[in-house]
């Protein structure tokens, strides 16, 4: 049954419906596309997910499921050695996780996701309530968490499909205003939430203390990060010339300064170094990092993120 | 420098005012436009901590205080039309006299003589300050101002663009003491003449300028070969009006010798192509003796086959050939077998005989003989010819006469031509009684005997005898008499041109009856000319030949005329370098340098502009901000 049907059955899908299909971010259109990901996801998922996952949690008590070609880094307990002996080749056993996973989408809602009529934040928002239909569809635990300079929201921890609609509606219900502070914000959400998985930070990063910090509350408190960085690249290309006072647009603080070519040419290449920079720590830290364009099809990005694998089974 | 417009001091404090404003406003802090950034540490990071103060902004900022004071400079200096010394000298009235004689068609510089001249008056024309004053002549056989004395430079030089060179030769004393009344009692006057110097009476006429009138002279032309026709004229013979002669002068002004190629039309068609050789500044003539078949208009033409001929005005002329028109003549006589016999020795007579009692035709005459008889009433006719007049004739009678003869006559008069009269033997006649404009033909001793003039605005000749009461009716002088005095009526009452010189007043005779003639002249122009006492006044100045049309409600008369130029003083194209006048040689104009006229004004609103659109570009490509 998909999210339209189960609408349409629900006792309370009119009001349902009514609440969340007369909203632009959320309408019909994109519940379709919604019901579109849960398919093709469990087409993903199938054979491939549960291995690629090293996750400590996957030996305990565990039904045999597959097998696949040993890679380095993998557990040498879950080597087949059976096989080795019979064939001389090392195949890695595969088994159903019995324990759900917990999935905490924590979407950015400071000022910056809403510069340019918002259209960050708008793409937050969607790929939040994808991946949040995609961990519910797959009987996840599902969190939303909407953080600021700290934790401004949280909707609780539901399964199944029938949560979407807090979802949506929670992620409808909320605003980009204020400013960044990832690290405390983070802070909180480890502090409110021991269940520990896997914490999907969905941000622009624009934090002036800088965005490592936040990342870094998430993995030293042994959540699983991975980043989906919301980008836009006209951010690298503001239409302004001449002498002006800029004025940032979450903490408000201003500056003049003549806009010119050289100037722009500065701008654009500390937007691509700032980029690299996120890219490059995440890598380095081995946290997933997905660059998700606000101004490409969101189901895309989805479904670039979940091909990429890691944090939904 | 000199100011027009506004004075100094208003313009200064104009600036100063206006730089003051534009200075405070630039002192003002410049208030910024605000621009709401998603991520100010980024703009921070590309444009440094003293970005907005750099040098180069602040340079710029100041740069661009000095850009507007400079415009406002350069527009308030406008205000004030300011001038240049060189500009600003007193105003000066020039006559400037452009040679349009034929010389000026030598095409021995770029685009002719007169090309060089217009190019010459152009440049003067420019040099003119802004108080200066011009006045174009055109100076050929007549002198033609082409504007007022003016400093309006486009109609100075359209005049001058419009300006040809004719057929004519040039008439330098004429245009001098225009120019000379022009300038009376005007300030600094000059005089300038652009000419090819070929002025050979300028040192004469120079001492009759005043002496405070200063004349400038602008020399064109390099070359001076050149061979003409000089001389050009056709007739028909006397006594065998079916033939013409015509005789032409060719000039070699060069100093060697050249071949030429003459080619004679007749009627539009070769008749004859001739090679000649004429040695250095020789004149050769030519006669054509026989130019029978030639009905109407003969052209000569000829080519330097050897040498460069750099004057071609002058290889063509044109001529008429005498018509050969009936002569109307009417013979009132009562019988005269001589009479008869006489004028039959003449085809081209259309004679009338009539009865003395018979009246006058309505029909007008060329000649009426009236033998014996008085004029009849109602008589229309140019001129009358009296044999043996009765008393109630216009010619007196005097003394009667017998037995005498012709003791004397004039010899070299038309109608006495070819003839002898020393043995003439007469009965009996009579005398006249002569007025003060007779003039005797031929007496006796006892008194004048044959004797013309005229009474009554019509001409006449009496012969005071009957002829048949002598022997000259048996001698050849008779006919020859008769045809004579036919001819000399007719043909002075056409005063007959072969070809008219232009640059000069034709009187050209008109029938009675109209009042306009229309002439077409050799360029195909048009021109209605009317019709005073019988003749139009028309100046040609254009070689060539010219259609006469004139119609009435009593009918249509047309004729043709030839022009020609056939001046040696105008084929002479030897430039003159100099021109030398009664206190020496002429300088060249000065004082005329190009730009002398430009006003300042215009070209600092265009700097203006410029830097206005600089200024704009510079801002809106983004090249200054």
């Amino acid at each position: 049954m998909n999210i339209l049907q189960w609408l349409k059955k629900s006792p309370s899908g009119k009001a349902l419906q009514g609440a969340v299909s007369s909203s632009a971010l959320f309408g019909d259109d994109f519940q379709r596309r919604l019901e579109m990901l849960a398919l093709v996801s469990r087409r993903v998922f199938a054979g491939r997910m549960r291995a690629e996952r090293r996750s400590k949690k996957k030996g305990s008590g565990i039904e045999f499921a597959d097998h696949r070609d040993y890679v380095a880094g993998d557990d040498f307990r879950f080597i087949d050695w059976n096989i080795y002996q019979r064939f001389g080749k090392l195949l890695v056993r595969l088994y159903e996780e019995e324990e759900d996973l917990s999935i905490y989408l924590i979407v950015d809602c400071s000022g910056s996701m809403g510069f340019a009529a918002g259209k960050k934040f708008d793409q937050a928002r969607r790929l939040a309530a994808a991946l949040a239909y995609v961990g519910l569809a797959n009987l996840d635990r599902v969190t939303v968490l909407a953080v600021g300079s700290k934790l401004s929201a949280r909707l609780p921890t539901m399964r199944g499909k029938k949560g979407i609609f807090s979802v949506l509606r929670f992620l409808e219900a909320r605003s980009s205003q204020g400013s960044t502070d990832l690290a405390e914000a983070m802070r909180t959400v480890v502090a409110q939430h021991k269940r520990r998985g896997l914490a999907i930070l969905i941000s622009d990063l624009y934090d002036p203390a800088g965005f490592e910090a936040g990342i870094n509350v998430l993995r030293y408190n042994r959540f699983e990060p991975c980043v989906l960085h919301v980008v836009d690249p006209a951010e690298a290309h503001p239409q302004v010339r001449g002498d002006v006072h800029i004025v940032d647009c979450e903490s408000g603080e201003g500056r003049d300064v003549t806009v010119s070519d050289s100037l722009l040419s500065r701008l654009a290449q500390g937007y691509a170094d700032y980029l690299r920079s996120v890219e490059r720590f995440c890598a380095q830290n081995q946290v997933p990092y997905f660059a998700a364009d606000a101004n490409a099809p969101f189901d895309e990005l989805v479904l670039k993120v979940l091909r990429r694998g890691g944090f939904l089974r | 420098m000199t100011l027009l417009g506004l004075p100094l001091g208003t313009l200064l404090e104009l600036f100063a005012a206006a730089g003051g404003i534009t200075l405070v406003l630039y002192i003002l802090k410049l208030r910024r436009r605000p621009a709401i950034v998603v991520f100010a540490p980024l703009w921070s990071a590309a444009a440094g901590e003293k970005q907005s103060n750099a040098l180069f902004s602040q340079l710029k900022r100041w740069l661009s205080l000095l850009l507007q004071l400079v415009l406002l400079a350069l527009l308030i200096s406008a205000l004030g039309d300011p001038r240049l010394a060189t500009v600003m000298r007193s105003a000066r009235n020039v006559v400037l006299l452009i040679d349009a004689s034929a010389s000026m068609k030598a095409h021995d510089v770029e685009g002719g003589r007169m090309g060089a001249a217009r190019r010459a008056a152009h440049e003067l024309i420019s040099g003119l300050s802004a108080n200066d004053r011009m006045l174009i002549v055109r100076a050929d056989s007549s002198v033609t101002p082409l504007t007022s004395l003016t400093s309006d430079l486009a109609s100075l030089h359209t005049a001058v663009d419009h300006t040809e060179a004719t057929d004519t030769g040039v008439d330098l004393g004429s245009a001098l003491f225009f120019a000379r009344d022009t300038l009376n009692g005007k300030s600094n006057p000059q005089v300038i003449i652009v000419s090819d110097g070929a002025l050979p009476d300028f040192t004469t006429l120079s001492k009759e300028l005043p002496a405070d009138l200063p004349v400038r002279f602008v020399p064109v032309g390099s070359e001076s070969d050149n061979v003409a026709i000089t001389e050009f004229s056709v007739r028909r013979y006397p006594l065998d009006k079916s033939r013409a002669q015509a005789m032409i002068e060719l000039t070699n002004f060069m100093q060697r010798p050249v071949k030429v190629q003459l080619t004679l039309l007749g009627d539009g068609d070769p008749i004859e192509i001739t090679e000649l050789s004429l040695d250095p500044q020789q004149s050769l003539s030519r006669f054509y003796s026989n130019l029978a078949g030639v009905d109407q208009t003969l052209q000569a033409q000829i080519k330097a086959l050897d040498a460069k001929d750099w004057l071609s005005a002058d290889d063509r002329a044109f001529a008429l050939i005498p018509a050969r028109r009936r002569a109307k003549v009417a013979v009132f006589s009562p019988g005269n077998t001589y009479l008869e016999a006489a004028l039959l020795l003449d085809e081209y007579l259309q004679t009338s005989w009539l009865r003395p009692e018979q009246a006058a035709p309505k029909e007008p005459f060329d000649v009426a003989i009236l033998d014996g008889v008085a004029p009849p009433s109602g008589l229309r006719a140019n001129a009358v010819l009296y044999l043996n007049p009765p008393a109630n004739a216009a010619i007196q009678r005097g003394r009667a006469l017998s037995d005498f003869g012709f003791d004397s006559w004039d010899r070299n008069h038309p109608i006495l031509r070819f003839t002898a009269l020393d043995s003439v033997q007469v009965s009996t006649g009579f005398a006249f009684k002569l007025e003060a404009t007779d003039h005797v033909l031929g007496s006796s001793e006892q008194g004048p005997i044959f004797v013309t003039g005229t009474r009554a605005g019509q001409r006449f000749a009496a012969l005071g005898f009957d002829p048949r009461n002598s022997d000259m009716v048996l001698r050849p002088a008779w006919p020859l008499i008769l045809l004579n005095t036919i001819d000399f009526f007719t043909q002075e009452e056409q005063r007959y041109f072969s070809n008219y010189p232009t640059g000069t007043p034709w009187h050209i005779s008109v029938p009675a009856g109209f009042d306009t003639v229309t002439v077409k002249r050799p360029t195909g122009v048009s021109q209605p000319v009317s019709v005073k006492q019988g003749e139009i006044t028309f100046l040609g100045k254009e070689a060539g030949f010219y259609e006469l049309n004139a119609t009435s409600a009593g009918g249509h008369w047309s004729s043709k005329l030839a022009a020609d130029l056939s001046s040696k003083e105008e084929s002479r194209i030897a430039p003159g370098k100099e021109l030398r006048g009664a206190q020496g040689s002429l300088a060249k104009p000065d004082g005329f340098a190009s730009g002398g006229r430009q006003q300042l004004w215009g070209y600092l609103l265009l700097a203006a502009f410029a830097l206005s659109v600089l200024e704009w570009f510079s801002y809106h490509r983004r090249v200054s901000v």
